[in-house]
């Protein structure tokens, strides 16, 4: 079941595609068999003075067409091999999308390493490898097993049987004794590279700490006693890899044997001519080329059972968490989107969000959430009053509940508690369309491999080259564009490597500025810039995003003085709150804090005092 | 092909063997083609089945022969590519541990660590395909090609002609490709990653309420990137065309000029089918070369990447003027042994740091000549460390990264360094870390001069807290005991006390034995720099480094960091790099830098009064934000 989710869809929608490459293969060696076998048939029958030159004209015209054709169908079935193949990934590629996309605010935290969606990418590039090398192979040896014991079985019904026999070892009984010796090794070799592949990542972004430990020989040392305990087992594979190959070779030396003493017996009974000796003898060595690379596809099979499975985990897991999460009322978005599809404007609220363009008003009263039954809360008992264009600052620790709250605001989660309302609905039921009332500037925002002007018209794709222009000017991006080979339509490069954490940040404010929402929620923007690029930054933002609402979650307190309130999170409750004047005012803690972002600052104010 | 390939240790012996073995294979071949028609031509003409056991017996004798070498072949070359593969890999990470993190960083992790795993293995397959491939092609064709001169000379023409069409139409054909493929390489790259970087970037495009859409943008361009796939292998999949193209029709004109004269009553029919037999077996070696090209290309490029930074010398701290070494008889004496690596001193060349490479042959006898005893770096209250003219540049004729840094350092205090992002604090803590080899300039430690701080001696007195300390995936014990694996348990939990770490010891299942790092419990940044600080305090090295610890930090785990770290820098030499001003107060001595210079140097106070850059760093942040 798991398995067909991502393999038998697709043998069905493009079986004629299929058919056709598997008939090609088949008669590509047909061709080359084809070619021997009028070649002996040819010679043997050229070496009886023959009445009539004519007689050998066919055999000869058969010679030269088998010959060229060869050729010609390999590449073609080679073509169309890999177009099907590559229609096929573009498929799985958009289903392993869409299985993705609702989950999306969810996947940094389900998967820990960005690099997972990188690996489920190359698992489904590694899948063409089911077709190209296993399946197809597999299949066409099949079609010319099954030809070669019919052709056969045309003259000698028991020799057919014989040679049944023969090809039954190459194409079956070596296949899966291949499979039995190799599995258990091939899983632990994969498990051992996996290991080593941590080990080594590990070291290399700790090799700081091994050169200042001075035992970098130490970790070389267990490191290559890993690597020769793989290459143990790995030698171990190919010992048997070559064993196998010799042992098919051996098999077609007897059936060539065979072949010789059955075409003699035929020929001394009379039953067949002469000429068909050399004709079947020869026949033997390109008929069974095709069967030999069968133990190999076969092999693979295990290689792809990892693919596959982690391709199928990550479907379950989300639809799982899903599901788990709408019975905990924690996640109306996920599985009820999907069904509605691209219209999912709730009945009896047509213009929500079209109003919402210009106003929104956040209320947060009494919301409490956990992820689970029995979990902690990560967040409780807050509330929150913001009107448009009000302006919170949100600060804590990892783990005080901030980014849930975030996650509540923009309605991805479903408060356990309490209620969160935007204009007076819900905000988890305004779904999809959320992305028009509120927008987001984080740690990371991605930069798309494309030109600068296209990442900023995500904010909105209608907008012009003015509009794009203009957002670029209020982000202050302006003397960055102008630096540029080609301004605006240069490309970021991958993940926008060209520009400096600052740069991105602009890239991405310009972009949501164009998104031109009532609400934006900023999610540490400036974490890892230094202090003179964190205070320009948000001096932009705070410049651009005049009279609209700002939920700003900050590691830092510069900037807080700008804010209508402050607010403290710890443990998923509000600590502190206040305006910075208040605080500053009232609570010993939050001056101590705020001198670490303004050292000086006492002894200025001191200073002025006096 | 490749000239590295006579370079290797015990190449020799495995071409001797593989040119044995195919001489007998290509032998084997002979015996089995003439073996095979000898029997259907008797049988042919009418004789008897059983007299010809004796030569079909022959038949499968030479046709196992030829199989068995082809066995024996790819044991010797594959057993030979092992041990090369491993040697070189061997021999990469050395190197690379001596290099260091600056190395690391600018090649990338991840290409690093798949040029270990899959780049030796892509070397490997290389080495074990090249040897035979190559014998295989300048033995087996000409062998059965004079076999075949001598039985009947027009095969042998039709034969010779086909090889160098062959071989010329491939060439041509894969330059097509290869021009083909560069021409469009770069839209090449951006639709393969396409996909990548759609899921990378999912998040962003559901913030922005493009991710239902974008689905359809995924279908879109994976089309694109079919048709320029397809494209490309139209044109690749010719070179291979033209190869099965051109010897079917060799074999087949063979056949049917053998047919022909068969007619004429010319040749015999033993003759003819022997040369039949012989004829797809000229052109087989041509045909495996085609068809491992791209597996041999790959690994011969994996193989070149790990030269490249095998030859890369990483420079060693060398004393340049002390009255106890430099006496020059002793030169002759240890030059005798200059280690393994230093055999190419041409190789020298490639190696980071320009300025010192022009003078690095003439100076490299004295540099072996003078080996430094530990104690040179040894570092005590009274201990002296002065930098004379330092300087960095990372690339050539780039920028400097440090320029003329002349700074002294006396036994214990805390010292901040201080500057905004560029102005080289980091490379300059790398340099004191013995990280990176200075390109000019000396350094004097305890009275004597010295190239760079980059020797296991000095780092063993150093412990180094960068801003996001790694952790290793293993318990939060080992991680502390790090430096000092054989620390008792109760030295463990002290230094973990000390760095504020109980709280998170007590909450964890395992304590001291959870497992934390990949595969395990993952920390917060501020958890993960009190880590980092056990394992400095559990070492007790007499020097700390610390390289930004908490800019990346909320400001309360920063506050609660910084008063734990405060008084753990007593009586030690500390380096803090940082552009969060909070930390000065608190520190001895100040080096503000500004674009690779030192700009002052002196206490809080001091520079407060002086008004210049320390002034203005500490005014634009009182500014706020305007």
């Amino acid at each position: 079941m798991k398995r067909e989710g991502w393999f038998a869809p697709y043998v069905s929608s493009y079986f004629w595609r299929f058919l056709l490459i598997v008939l090609l293969g088949a008669l590509t060696v047909f061709s080359a068999s084809s070619l021997m076998y009028t070649s002996g048939f040819l010679i043997s029958k050229a070496s009886i003075p023959p009445e009539n030159i004519l007689m050998i004209y066919v055999p000869i015209v058969g010679v030269r067409a088998f010959g060229t054709s060869r050729a010609v169908i390999h590449y073609v079935e080679r073509l169309v091999g890999h177009d099907t193949i590559l229609r096929i990934l573009s498929q799985m590629r958009q289903r392993l999308y869409r299985i993705l996309e609702p989950q999306a605010l969810f996947l940094s935290s389900r998967f820990r390493t960005g690099d997972i969606l990188g690996m489920l990418a190359d698992d489904i590039e590694y899948l063409q490898n089911v077709y190209l090398r296993t399946v197809f192979p597999a299949v066409i040896s099949l079609i010319i097993y099954a030809a070669a014991v019919i052709a056969i079985g045309t003259f000698d019904v028991r020799f057919a049987l014989l040679v049944g026999l023969y090809i039954l070892v190459l194409v079956a009984v070596l296949p899966l004794v291949s499979l039995l010796v190799t599995q258990k090794r091939q899983r632990e070799i994969k498990q051992a590279r996996n290991r080593l592949y941590q080990k080594l990542t590990d070291a290399v972004l700790g090799m700081s700490d091994w050169m200042i430990s001075g035992r970098q020989g130490q970790f070389v040392e267990t490191y290559e006693a890993d690597e020769q305990a793989v290459a143990r087992t790995d030698a171990a594979l190919r010992r048997w890899a070559r064993i196998r190959m010799f042992l098919g070779q051996s098999v077609i030396g007897l059936g060539v044997l065979s072949m010789i003493w059955w075409a003699g017996g035929e020929f001394a009974e009379g039953a067949i001519p002469g000429t068909l000796i050399a004709a079947f003898v020869l026949v033997v060595f390109p008929v069974a080329d095709a069967f030999l690379p069968v133990s190999e596809a076969i092999e693979k099979i295990p290689q792809y059972r990892n693919s596959l499975e982690r391709l199928a985990g990550v479907a379950e897991g989300l639809t799982e968490k899903a599901t788990g999460g709408t019975n905990g009322g924690a996640m109306p978005d996920g599985g009820e989107s999907d069904r509605s599809g691209g219209d999912d404007t709730p009945p009896g609220l047509p213009d929500a969000a079209v109003t919402s363009r210009q106003l929104a008003h956040i209320l947060i009263r009494g919301v409490g959430y956990r992820y689970a039954k029995e979990a902690e809360w990560s967040v409780r008992d807050l509330t929150l009053d913001i009107p448009q264009g009000k302006k919170i600052a949100i600060i804590g620790r990892s783990g005080a509940g901030k980014s849930t709250l975030l996650k509540l605001i923009q309605g991805a989660l479903a408060p356990t508690a309490g209620a969160v309302k935007i204009n007076g609905r819900d905000a988890a039921s305004y779904g999809d369309r959320i992305p028009s009332i509120i927008s987001v500037l984080n740690q990371r925002p991605h930069l798309f491999d494309t030109t600068v002007a296209n990442n900023i018209r995500l904010g909105d794709p209608e907008a012009s080259e003015e509009q794009i222009a203009r957002a670029g000017a209020l982000a202050k991006l302006g003397d960055l564009i102008a630096a540029l080979p080609a301004g605006y339509d240069t490309r970021v490069r991958e993940a926008g490597q060209r520009f400096s954490g600052g740069e991105r940040q602009r890239i991405a404010l310009a972009r949501i500025l164009l998104q031109n929402t009532p609400v934006v929620l900023l999610d540490e923007p400036t974490v890892g810039l230094d202090p003179r690029t964190e205070r320009e930054l948000l001096s932009t933002i705070f410049a651009a995003m005049e009279g609209k609402t700002l939920i700003w979650v900050t590691h830092h307190l510069v900037g807080a003085e700008r804010m209508d309130e402050v607010i403290f999170m710890e443990n998923g409750r509000v600590e502190m709150r206040g305006t910075h004047a208040e605080l500053l005012a009232s609570e010993p803690r939050y001056r101590r804090l705020y001198e670490l972002d303004r050292p000086g600052y006492a002894a200025q104010r001191g200073s002025a005092a006096r | 092909m490749d000239r590295n390939l006579l370079g290797y240790k015990g190449v020799r012996p495995v071409f001797l063997a593989v040119g044995f073995l195919t001489l007998v294979q290509s032998l084997s071949i002979l015996l089995l083609a003439k073996s095979l028609a000898e029997v259907i031509s008797a049988l042919f003409a009418g004789e008897p089945l059983k007299e010809q056991w004796g030569t079909a017996l022959l038949f499968l004798l030479a046709f196992l022969a030829r199989h068995a070498c082809g066995l024996l072949m790819s044991s010797v070359s594959y057993r030979f590519a092992e041990k090369t593969g491993s040697a070189m890999r061997r021999k990469m990470m050395d190197r690379l541990f001596r290099l260091g993190p600056r190395m690391a960083g600018d090649q990338g992790t991840g290409t690093l660590v798949t040029l270990v795993l899959e780049g030796v293995t892509k070397f490997r397959t290389y080495l074990e395909l090249i040897i035979p491939r190559m014998v295989a092609m300048s033995v087996t064709p000409v062998l059965l090609l004079v076999y075949v001169y001598t039985q009947d000379r027009m095969s042998g023409i039709i034969l010779t002609l086909t090889m160098p069409i062959i071989i010329v139409f491939m060439i041509l054909i894969g330059m097509t490709a290869r021009k083909q493929m560069d021409r469009q390489l770069e839209s090449y790259r951006t639709l393969s990653n396409h996909f990548v970087d759609s899921l990378r970037g999912l998040e962003t495009l559901k913030f922005l309420g493009r991710s239902k859409d974008h689905s359809q943008a995924i279908a879109e361009v994976s089309d694109r990137y079919r048709s320029a796939t397809m494209r490309t292998l139209r044109v690749a999949f010719l070179s291979s065309f033209a190869l099965d193209f051109f010897t079917m029709l060799s074999v087949a004109s063979v056949a049917v000029s053998l047919g022909l004269r068969l007619v004429n009553g010319d040749m015999t029919l033993v003759t003819g089918l022997t040369i039949l037999i012989l004829a797809p077996e000229y052109f087989l070696p041509v045909r495996l070369v085609g068809a491992d090209f791209h597996a041999t290309l790959d690994g011969k490029e994996a193989g070149e990447a790990m030269k490249s930074i095998i030859d890369r010398e990483p420079l060693k701290a060398v004393a340049l003027e002390n009255a106890a070494l430099s006496s020059p008889e002793t030169s002759g004496g240890d030059e005798a042994r200059p280690e393994g690596r230093r055999k190419q001193v041409g190789a020298h060349a490639s190696a980071g740091t320009p300025d010192r490479s022009a003078s690095g042959g003439g100076k490299s006898a004295a540099e072996s000549a003078s080996a430094l005893p530990e104690s040179v770096f040894a570092w005590n209250n009274s201990s002296t460390l002065s930098l004379q003219g330092i300087s960095v540049r990372h690339e050539e004729g780039g920028p400097s990264s440090l320029e003329e840094i002349r700074l002294e350092f006396t036994g214990t205090g805390k010292i901040g360094i201080i500057g905004e992002s560029g102005a080289g604090k980091s490379t300059l803590i790398d340099v004191l870390a013995g990280f990176l080899h200075p390109g000019g300039g000396s350094i004097t430690v305890n009275g004597c001069k010295v190239s760079s701080l980059t020797d296991d001696a000095w780092r063993r007195q150093t412990s180094y807290i960068p801003q996001r300390p790694y952790i290793f995936s293993g318990t939060l014990a080992d991680n502390v005991r790090f430096y000092y694996p054989e620390a008792s348990l109760d030295d463990v939990s002290r230094a973990v006390a000390a760095a504020g770490l109980s709280p998170l010891t007590a909450s964890l299942p395992g304590g001291l034995d959870e497992r934390i790092g990949g595969g395990g419990r993952s920390l917060s940044g501020g958890q993960e720099q009190r880590v980092a600080l056990a394992r400095a305090l559990l070492s007790s090295r007499p020097i700390m480094l610390l390289d930004e610890p908490t800019a990346h930090l909320d400001i309360e785990t920063e506050y609660e960091l910084k008063e734990t770290m405060l008084p753990l820098f007593e009586d030690k030499l500390v380096f803090l790099a940082t552009h969060r001003l909070h930390w000065m107060a608190d520190m001895d001595h100040i080096i503000v830098m500004k674009q690779g210079r030192v700009a002052e140097v002196g206490t809080h106070q001091e520079l407060l009064e002086r008004k210049g850059t320390y002034y203005e760093l500490v005014e634009a942040q009182l500014e706020g934000i305007h």
